[in-house]
């Protein structure tokens, strides 16, 4: 009995230096290429600390006037058009160089105020102000109405406050309802916690299923496949080493990205657990890695293998919720959004970052990563293994 | 240079790329699927953002109040909680994205001529969405005092309520939105996803093409042969850049097809300029695959190339010009922005090569560094 133990415990631990062997000569085979290396790094130090610098909020947009007025009122509602949000570039002269302004883009938003807009206010009698807005980038588009429509609301509210003699002090005896917001987890809303954590998920996301989708069809096309069948590696054995040495290379770029670049530079808080990040990041890599061999029995040689990586990637990165809100899906794809490794992920990632979630919020988002995970996964080592018969 | 002999090296290369079936058809199906799931996929309208209530009032007013979040297209409420301490977890496991908090007498205040305070907590961790739902509680927050401003006068000053209501909003904003009357995302996005994908998909099948004959040893019959460096460039490429073409015409095709978006500009000039930015992205990969010696490095440094800046520094998603100057000096390097605005520019603007010939320019300057680079770097006699 006691004899077979240690036997079990031997064969085991032959195993395990096997594994370790070929783990050891995957990642000097990896250190080997310098090249290689240099893009880990710029992926995942250099860019996303430029990511860091992106911003997806108005910031100084060009608001050009025609203003056919020319009174006091007319002049305060344009001095509400502010940084950090807008400046105020010039006036024109007409509606059609404020048109030309917008055509060559030199001018996100024109503002049209009628010649007798002081005149009917003080009339009582309701002011249109003509608003154009270039809409051919959606986001600018859409936050430059949204801006602009809060300042022009705003004055319309102040003047009909001013009219009817209110001042400041008599505010509190108006019916209002004052609106106040918290915006939690990033209360200055800073583009800077948000895109360069995106750009890092992404990142492993791309690795995670490249290099190991690589390393495998690599030994396929070269050959040397033949050499490894003949060798006492069990088909397991130099799956799982590919594997494992390519989680540690992503694990030690994530750990590089975090410390340095997010929590370094950018002062992103990390109010979770760490390790229950690392984890979370592990199990994710391992995912993304069943993934990445399912591709490598796909094709034969790399060309092939980057083409299918690249139709699995984006599609995947781009409907997760990475680079736009999940919530603006639609329906059936936000059903097959539950089906994604990645999105699991991304809200697993945020919550410990930036809110400090445990386990105890995330369990469910870890079961379902989980499970996805092992299916995924089982599903390459299946297709892997079955090269070998 | 001698036509036959590019001739040959580009029949061959096409022998090669046809007898790969797989990578053939994925040549093609890689771009139109990009463009088909994207272009349904992504959608910058934040709508049915989730959100609960805590209601202490419970009083009439506070329920109509309320009833403008849930009756709006923006917002899916998920119910009332019973306090504030529920929301924490809510928030935390982004079940919801924003909680209204209602204070205990809010009608009664507000029908006494007092102004009440609610709150609204809002998950700030995607900060585009965070700033849309914003905006909209802040559009939804204004009609609500408008009217209440407009009941108010109606009773001081004892004037009819249409009046009144017409007192209270002195000023309208009368919004037009230029070349995309809709602000349909649709449109921007799937013009401008066919830059995202002839930046993405050129580079990959040109990049492993030479790096490919290195790793392999192959290289050295171009070596041995009477084939001069530029002859081996340009035939070596030409299938490739015949491929992109060919994906050009097919992505235009489906950008005005399927997702019916105008197309104002002039057909020749657009597929003129696509050309050139088809040219510059081969010539990335070409660059690429000169540079490293496997193919794993060629596969990782296109990715750092291409799609990551074609997302990012495009002006796809995010606009260019509210970048800071790090980040717009990193748009300007790469040739995505500038194929952005001559896309943008005549599929919605309808505005040509008067206006649009510096971004054609520095297409064309990007393109000539890139092949004069990449020919100086190409050596036959190798130096190790």
């Amino acid at each position: 009995m006691n004899n077979d133990w240690s036997i079990l415990c031997a064969r085991l631990s032959f195993w395990f230096s096997r594994l370790m062997a070929m783990t050891t000569k995957e990642l000097i085979q990896f250190g080997r290429d310098i090249l290689l290396l240099f893009a880990i790094v710029y992926l995942f130090v250099f860019d996303t600390y430029m990511a860091g610098n992106v911003t997806m909020q108005l910031n100084k947009a060009i608001v050009t006037v025609h203003d056919a007025d020319h009174s006091a009122a007319s002049r305060e509602l344009i001095y509400r058009f502010r940084p950090p949000y807008f400046k105020l570039g010039g006036e024109v002269l007409d509606n059609y160089a404020g048109q030309r302004l917008l055509d060559q883009g030199r001018a996100l938003v024109v503002l049209n105020i009628p010649s007798d807009f002081a005149h009917d206010i003080t009339k009582g009698k309701s002011v249109d102000v003509q608003v154009q807005v270039d809409a051919s980038n959606t986001v600018l588009g859409f936050l430059a109405s949204s801006y602009t429509t809060q300042i022009i609301g705003q004055y319309s509210y102040d003047q009909a406050l001013a009219r009817l003699g209110v001042n400041e002090q008599a505010l509190e005896n108006v019916p209002t309802v004052r609106n106040e917001y918290r915006v939690w987890y990033n209360p200055n809303q800073k583009d800077a916690w948000f895109m360069p954590i995106s750009e890092l998920l992404v990142v492993i996301t791309i690795m995670g299923i490249m290099l190991p989708a690589a390393a495998a069809v690599r030994e396929k096309e070269r050959g040397t496949i033949e050499q490894l069948m003949v060798s006492p590696l069990t088909p397991i054995q130099i799956l799982l080493s590919k594997v494992i040495a390519m989680t540690l290379v992503i694990l030690l770029g994530t750990a590089v990205s975090l410390f340095l670049v997010l929590h370094g530079i950018f002062a992103v808080p990390m109010k979770g657990s760490l390790v229950l990040f690392f984890a979370v990041t592990t199990l994710y890599i391992f995912t993304t890695a069943g993934l990445g061999l399912y591709i490598a029995t796909l094709s034969r040689n790399l060309a092939q293998a980057a083409l299918l990586a690249i139709l699995v990637l984006m599609p995947m990165i781009f409907l997760s919720g990475a680079w736009t809100p999940p919530e603006a899906m639609p329906m059936g794809l936000r059903q097959a959004m539950y089906i994604s490794p990645l999105y699991y992920f991304i809200e697993m990632a945020y919550a410990i970052l930036l809110k400090g979630a445990g386990l105890d919020i995330l369990w469910d988002s870890l079961l379902g990563l989980a499970l996805i995970g092992g299916l995924i996964f089982g599903f390459g080592v299946w297709r892997f293994r079955r090269q070998f018969e | 240079m001698n036509s036959r002999r590019i001739l040959a090296v580009v029949y061959k290369e096409w022998r090669e790329i046809v007898r790969d079936r797989l990578f053939l058809s994925l040549a093609f199906v890689v771009p139109v699927s990009l463009l088909f799931v994207f272009g349904y996929g992504i959608n910058l309208d934040v709508e049915h953002i989730p959100f609960a209530v805590v209601d202490h009032d419970k009083s009439a007013l506070s329920r109509d109040y309320l009833h403008r979040y849930i009756d709006s297209r923006y917002f899916d409420y998920l119910g009332d909680l019973a306090s504030e301490r529920e929301i924490g977890p809510m928030l935390a496991d982004s079940r919801i994205r924003l909680a209204i908090v209602i204070p205990p007498r809010f009608e009664e205040n507000l029908t006494a001529g007092r102004s009440v305070a609610i709150q609204t907590l809002i998950d700030g961790t995607f900060t585009f969405r965070t700033s849309s739902s914003k905006g909209y509680v802040i559009a939804i927050n204004a009609a609500f005092n408008s009217e209440l401003l407009g009941d108010y006068i109606s009773q001081r000053l004892g004037v009819p309520l249409e009046t009144a209501r017409e007192m209270a909003q002195p000023v309208k904003a009368e919004l037009r939105y230029m070349y995309n009357q809709e602000v349909k995302s649709v449109w921007s996005i799937a013009t401008v996803l066919m830059m995202l994908v002839l930046m993405i998909t050129p580079p990959f099948l040109t990049a492993l093409g030479v790096v490919r004959e290195k790793e392999n040893g192959s290289i050295y019959n171009i070596y041995a042969s009477t084939v001069t460096r530029s002859e081996f460039l340009i035939g070596k490429l030409t299938p490739y850049v015949g491929i992109s073409i060919l994906n050009i015409l097919i992505l235009w095709l489906m950008v005005a097809r399927l997702f019916g978006a105008p197309f104002k500009g002039d057909p020749l000039f657009f597929f003129l300029a696509s050309v050139i930015f088809v040219i510059c992205t081969t010539g990335i990969g070409l660059l690429v695959s000169l540079l490293v010696r496997t193919q794993v490095a060629a596969m990782i440094m296109t990715v750092v190339v291409t799609i990551v800046p074609s997302v990012l520094y495009s002006g796809l998603l995010v606009p260019i010009a509210s970048m800071d100057p790090g980040g717009q000096f990193e748009a300007h390097m790469f040739p995505a922005m500038y194929y952005t605005d001559i896309i943008l520019g005549s599929f919605l603007k309808g505005v040509g090569l008067e206006q649009l010939w510096d971004k054609v320019l520095a297409l064309l300057i990007y393109a000539f560094v890139l092949w004069m680079t990449s020919f100086l770097m190409f050596h036959k006699r190798p130096k190790s």
